[in-house]
Order: structure tokens, then sequence, then C-alpha cells
């Protein structure tokens, strides 16, 4: 159906040229996506521990998995890891955005150091977090003391809701700016003549966001939420560095745990591990784009 | 015409990344990590090599981190590369390469290059290097947890030996605490590993091995739950929130760098960490330099004292190309010549029991004397192929009581019935 469409629309010269611009991608996608997750998931089907001798034993590995209790906490850890840190980064996103759409003096600065924290390696950005949160010291221990907010220091790792909420800040600090960023190209998609329209119309400006801006924006917000919601699910490198899983494994995620396997030889069970964050972030792709519904007219 | 092009642009590519295996074999590939100062020295040492015997050594750099040069080993192993031929492993990990037939017999070489192995630590040998009766590596440096306390704080108040018991270590703590915080606020009794990784299980064994407890090995299980283990963890557990003589971030932040930064800043009475310690705390800008005093760590009052075994160990590759040129590396870094070279240059501690009498050492590092006998009887972590696991089930538990999340007795019985399904797993 597809390729009747293209062919009404382009020569064969002009697919031909089409498919050979999109050849160095389509390798690239086979070569680093397609064939190590179809490896992946191959591997997840064998007792492959590197002491043990290799066993096919179809789909084991998965009901281990269903019964590991130690996978599902880290699971119901990550997704609720997602969904507060991304809400959270739209919520910041979306104000910086229409902040920086605004005449503000110094903007094409401000617009460039929004950026910084988006710039810098997570671990090393986990590394200064690392530094915030010391106990002994730490930069938040610091102000709070200064400030009399308490007289003893915190320890904000020490406990799972603080851990948890450490690596959320962590995790927004870092991509809020990215969130910032796409939201706003979306923002300077939208003709000024509809907005001054609406002010003809007297509409205030909360009228103006939610029936012009935010509808307008939704392809845009959907891709940003694409992005930070299958990266939130693969996080590794924050928490690697910032909790190790701590304490006591609370805040240990699905890739963390994976990692362990594969680390110890157990490739098998890793990659049953992997594949399973591979399901979900493809499953909510899917759903994101249908939501966003991509390929079909925008406006 | 366009279409060689690509042709040729994809084969550039694939043979790009796929790269070129070495075919020389009087070249070597030699993988290693570690602080920068300790690259140098292996790069001297290797300079050395190869003048002497002509073999070239390329150096793979690793990072400092135990986990990721433990990762870049497994993927190479896995992937059965002949690179790199020869390499550096925690004591930790020898039972799984061992187990996974990743390593080189080396009885045979050492035979016939007259290594001597009763030169060596002979529990070491027996306990970390042999797996099934072969020998798979030989000890490059070893460790063991030590007690450091400060010599001149003891004497202000009156109290002369190191404490030898738990119990004193506790009230010389309470007391000199309290004293010191009138003018450091952030002055701790006792300092230690509790964060949640693989020295956490170091310290606990040194607790719990000193009240007669510890991992229990017996009939195939693998089990802690045990009256000893339980004493020693509620020790652990009130050294934090009852007495409140070790920080309260011991079980988030404290790693043995954190502990000894805070140690030599000054902040702390005592300290569990190891050997290489000693060489930072009397550094030139160290506030603590020449105040501080070294002894084995305390017990309870049945038990005697225990130290945990760590330390690296060189081995060769079982897919090596030139394992008779690794050999030659493994028996020049091992010799006692070599030895002697990285103590004094690096300050670790030999495998070899000769070198802690030698005069140049004992004048250069004294209380190499009593390290002797805490590494004579230093206590191995199990030897099995999937300590890795075990590890991490005990890690998250003792973690977890630290933290107050869990409670002991309910805690132990759970963490053995995970531990029994690690070995159902994995022991087969």
């Amino acid at each position: 159906m597809i390729n009747n469409k293209l062919k009404k629309t382009y020569t064969i010269n002009e697919l031909k040229g089409a498919f050979l611009f999109l050849l160095p991608l389509i390798l690239f996608l086979l070569l680093f996506i397609l064939i190590p997750i179809v490896g992946t998931f191959i591997t997840s089907g064998f007792r492959d521990v590197s002491f043990l001798e290799k066993k096919f034993i179809f789909f084991d590995n998965y009901k281990t998995l269903f019964s590991d209790s130690v996978f599902w906490h880290d699971f119901g850890f990550t997704v609720v890891f997602v969904i507060v840190s991304v809400s959270l980064e739209m919520l910041l996103g979306i104000s910086f955005a229409l902040l920086l759409n605004q005449y503000l003096p110094f903007r094409g600065l401000l617009r460039a150091v929004v950026l910084i924290p988006w710039a810098i390696p997570v671990a090393i950005s986990a590394r200064i977090w690392e530094l915030i949160y010391n106990y002994h010291y730490g930069l938040a221990n610091y102000l709070i003391m200064q400030l009399g907010i308490s007289k003893e220091p915190i320890n904000w790792l020490g406990t799972n809701i603080g851990a948890f909420f450490a690596l959320v800040l962590s995790d927004a600090w870092k991509t809020t700016p990215f969130v910032t960023i796409i939201l706003l190209t979306g923002l300077q998609a939208i003709p000024k003549e509809i907005h001054n329209q609406a002010k003809v119309d007297r509409a205030h400006f909360f009228q103006r966001f939610y029936k012009i801006t935010l509808p307008l924006l939704k392809p845009v917000i959907v891709v940003a939420l694409l992005f930070r919601t299958i990266d939130g699910l693969r996080i590794f490198d924050l928490i690697y560095v910032l909790t190790h899983g701590g304490p006591g494994g609370s805040t240990s995620s699905i890739s963390l745990y994976g990692y362990k396997y594969f680390l110890s030889g157990d490739f098998g069970y890793g990659s049953a591990i992997s594949i399973s964050l591979f399901i979900v972030a493809f499953a909510l792709s899917l759903l994101y784009i249908k939501i966003g519904r991509f390929g079909k007219e925008i406006l | 015409m366009v279409n060689k092009n690509i042709v040729l642009l994809i084969v550039c590519i694939t043979v790009g990344f796929v790269g070129c295996e070495k075919k020389e074999t009087n070249v070597i590939t030699f993988s290693v990590g570690g602080a920068p100062n300790e690259i140098v020295v292996w790069e001297k040492l290797i300079s050395e090599f190869e003048v002497q015997t002509g073999i070239k050594v390329n150096i793979l750099r690793q990072p400092t981190d135990t986990d990721q040069r433990r990762q870049g080993l497994v993927i190479a192993l896995k992937a059965k590369k002949s690179n790199p031929d020869v390499f550096l492993m925690d004591v930790a990990w020898l039972g799984q390469f061992a187990a996974s037939d990743w390593l080189e017999p080396l009885d045979t070489y050492v035979k016939e290059k007259d290594i001597e192995l009763d030169s060596f630590f002979t529990k070491v040998i027996n306990l970390a290097d042999k797996y099934k009766g072969n020998l798979i590596a030989l000890p490059v440096y070893i460790d063991a947890g030590l007690l450091y306390y400060r010599k001149d704080l003891l004497n202000k108040h009156g109290i002369k030996n190191p404490p030898r018991t738990w119990k004193e270590l506790l009230n010389y703590s309470i007391k000199i605490q309290k004293s010191e915080r009138e003018n450091a606020p952030n002055f701790y009794g006792f300092v230690w590993q509790g964060a949640q990784y693989e020295g956490l299980i170091c310290n606990f064994i040194e607790f719990a091995g000193s009240n007669g407890g510890g991992i229990l090995i017996k009939d195939g299980k693998v089990l802690i739950n045990s009256p000893e283990n339980r004493e020693s963890l509620e020790f652990m557990k009130d050294l934090i929130t009852k007495y409140q003589i070790s920080p309260p971030n011991t079980f988030t932040e404290m790693k043995e760098e954190e502990v000894r930064m805070f140690f030599q800043q000054g902040n702390a009475l005592f300290e569990r960490n190891w050997p290489y310690a000693w060489k930072l705390h009397q550094s030139e800008d160290s506030p603590v330099k020449n105040k501080i005093g070294i002894s084995s760590l305390p017990h309870f009052n049945s038990g005697k004292s225990v130290s945990t075994l760590g330390g690296w160990h060189i081995g060769i590759s079982k897919y090596s190309d030139a394992k008779l040129q690794a050999m030659e590396f493994i028996g020049f870094v091992t010799s006692a010549r070599i030895q002697k070279k990285l103590t004094l240059e690096l300050g670790w501690n030999p495998a070899r029991k000769d070198i802690y009498l030698d005069k140049d050492i004992l004048q250069k590092l004294p209380y190499f004397r009593e390290l002797r006998d805490v590494f004579e009887n230093a206590y191995p972590r199990p030897n099995l192929p999937f300590y890795t696991q075990i590890s991490e089930v005990i890690q998250k538990y003792i973690n977890s009581v630290l933290a107050g999340t869990v409670e002991i007795s309910k805690g132990l019985k759970e963490t053995d019935v995970k531990l029994q399904k690690v070995v159902e797993t994995y022991d087969k």
C-alpha cells in the first residue's frame, strides 16, 4: 500500500536515489541495533554461564525472571523513576521553554547557558551531585545548616526515599535542558499571527496556552517524551556513580541488575533482563508514535 | 562506478571495525589498570623486561575501577580473543575465571622456570591461586584489612596500646570522641567501609570472623544465618545508630577512599582499611603524618582477629597465542627482585614471605614486620565460581541492616533462602 502511494508520488529514479541516501543509515541500524538485539535474544534462550556447560533452555530464563522478586523490584523502581523524573522534566522544560521564548534581555546567552548541564557527561554530573549530597562536606548540608533549616546534617542518600529523590533531582538537572530546547523549537514554529488573533479576541494567557500553544506543541511534546522515557528506562550511569543501587538495593534499576549478571558471567540471564527492558521500551515507543500520529499529516 | 565506491567504503568500514589481529608471537599484550603512578611503574618494569628478554609487551590500559577492569577482561575472554595474553585479576574473581576455563594452568611452566612456590604465603597460593588442584595464577600483591589508629590521641588519654577487642575499641572511641568533639564537631571514633559494594563483604567477614562466624559453606550449602553473625551484625549497626561512633553515611558513602580521606583529615580515631592507606597517611601533606599506628583488627571477647584477604593476581589467558612469552613475563613480575621494587615504589605488599624480612624494606616500611603475621593468617572469601552472586545477595542484605530497613533475624533467614537459590542455579 505504501509502495503504491510512493510510486504515485515519485519516479523510480527518485526512489532509487532516496534508497541510496538511506542505505548508510539502514546499514548502521542493521549492524549496531538489529544484529545485537537478535544476538541478545538468541543468547537469552540459553543457559549461557561462563563456568557451566552451554545449554539451550527455551524460555527458562524468562520463567525465572517472572518469579525473581529482585527483578520485579528493580523493574518497579525503574518505572516509578521514569514517571516521576520525566514528569518533573516535562514540567520544568515547558516552563523554561515558555520563558526563553519571550523577549528577554540576553536571550541568546540564556539559551546557550541552559544547555550546559546537558553537555556534561552523566558520569561527571553524577560525581558533581555526589559531592553536593556528601554528608560531611556537601553543599546541600552546608546550605541547610547555614540557613538554619536543620541543626544536624542530613544523610541524603541514606533512606530509600531520600536516595530516590536525590536521583530524580540529579536526572532532572541534567536532562531538563534537553526537553527545554526541543520544546523551544516547537514553540518557535507556532505562527505569531494565531496568538495575535487570540489577543484581539481577548483570550488571556492561560486560555491561549491551553487552546493554542499546547495543542500545536503536542507533536514536539511527544518527541521529547519519547526520548526521555526511553532514556529514563535505561538509567544506569547516574545510579552506578551516585548510589550503586543502595541503600540495600532500593535504587537498583533494570540496567544495573542486568549489568551485574554480565559481570559475573551469566550472559543468558543477563540477556533475558536486557530483552525484557527492550520490550518495554519498544512497546512504549509504539504507543508514543501512535499518540503523536507520526507519519500522518501534522496540522 | 558509484557502486564500486560504495563497496569500497563498506569494506573499509568493516575492516576498520574488525581491526587487525596481531600475528607475531614475540609480542604479548598485558592488560592492567590502576592509579596513574602505578601505570608509570609498570611501564618502567616493562621496558626493563623488554631489554632483558627481547619480548615486546604492549600495555592494554584499563580504568582504576575494579568492576570496569573485570568487565574489560570478561568481554575479551568470552569472545575468546587472543588479546590480552596476560592480565591482573582481583582475588574475588579468580574462582569464576578459573571455573570458566579462561586461565591457562601454570604448573608445568612453574616447574620449568624453577619458581619456588614455597617462598610465597602458603595459604594464599592454596586458597586463592589453585583451582581443582591446578595453579591458575600467581599473586602480584596481596591485601588484608588492618586497623589504623591515632597514636597521639590514645597517648593523650593515657592509653598505651591499640584496642585488642571490639569492646575496647568501643570504649576508647566513646571516650575520645566526646572530648575531641569539643574542638572538632565532625570527629568520629571509628570509620570503616559500609557502602553497598564488595568492600562491605570484606568488613563483614572481619567483624563476623572475629566472633567465630562468617560465610559458611557446608554440604553444598552457603549459609550466613548463625547466632555469631547476628551478634556481629547487631554490633556493626550499633556502631552507627546506638553508639554513634561511626558516621551516619557509613552505609551510603564510605568506601576505601572516603574512609581514608576522612581519617587522613584527622577526623577519626580508628580506621579499618587496606595497607595502601599507610603510605598516603604518611605523605608530606597529610595532617596525620607520624601520628598513626597500625595493628591487626580487634576481635570479640571469645574470638580472634580476622583480616580479609584481598589483592591482585596475574594469570594467562587460555586463548593467548604467546603463552611461553607470557609466562616469562609472569616469572619476571613475581621474582623477588621485581617484587621488592614494586614494594619500594608503590608500597604494595608482596606475597613473597622473604621480602617482609628484607633490610631495605624494613628500613623504609617498618610496619612490614607486623604485616607478615596478618597476611599469614588472612582469611579468603569463598573461592566459588558463583561467588559474585553470593556476594551480591549478602551485600544487599547487610547494607539494608545498616540502613535500618531490614530486621536482622528475619533478614538472615530470608538471605539464606536467597543464597540457596543462587547455589541451586549455579552449582551444577
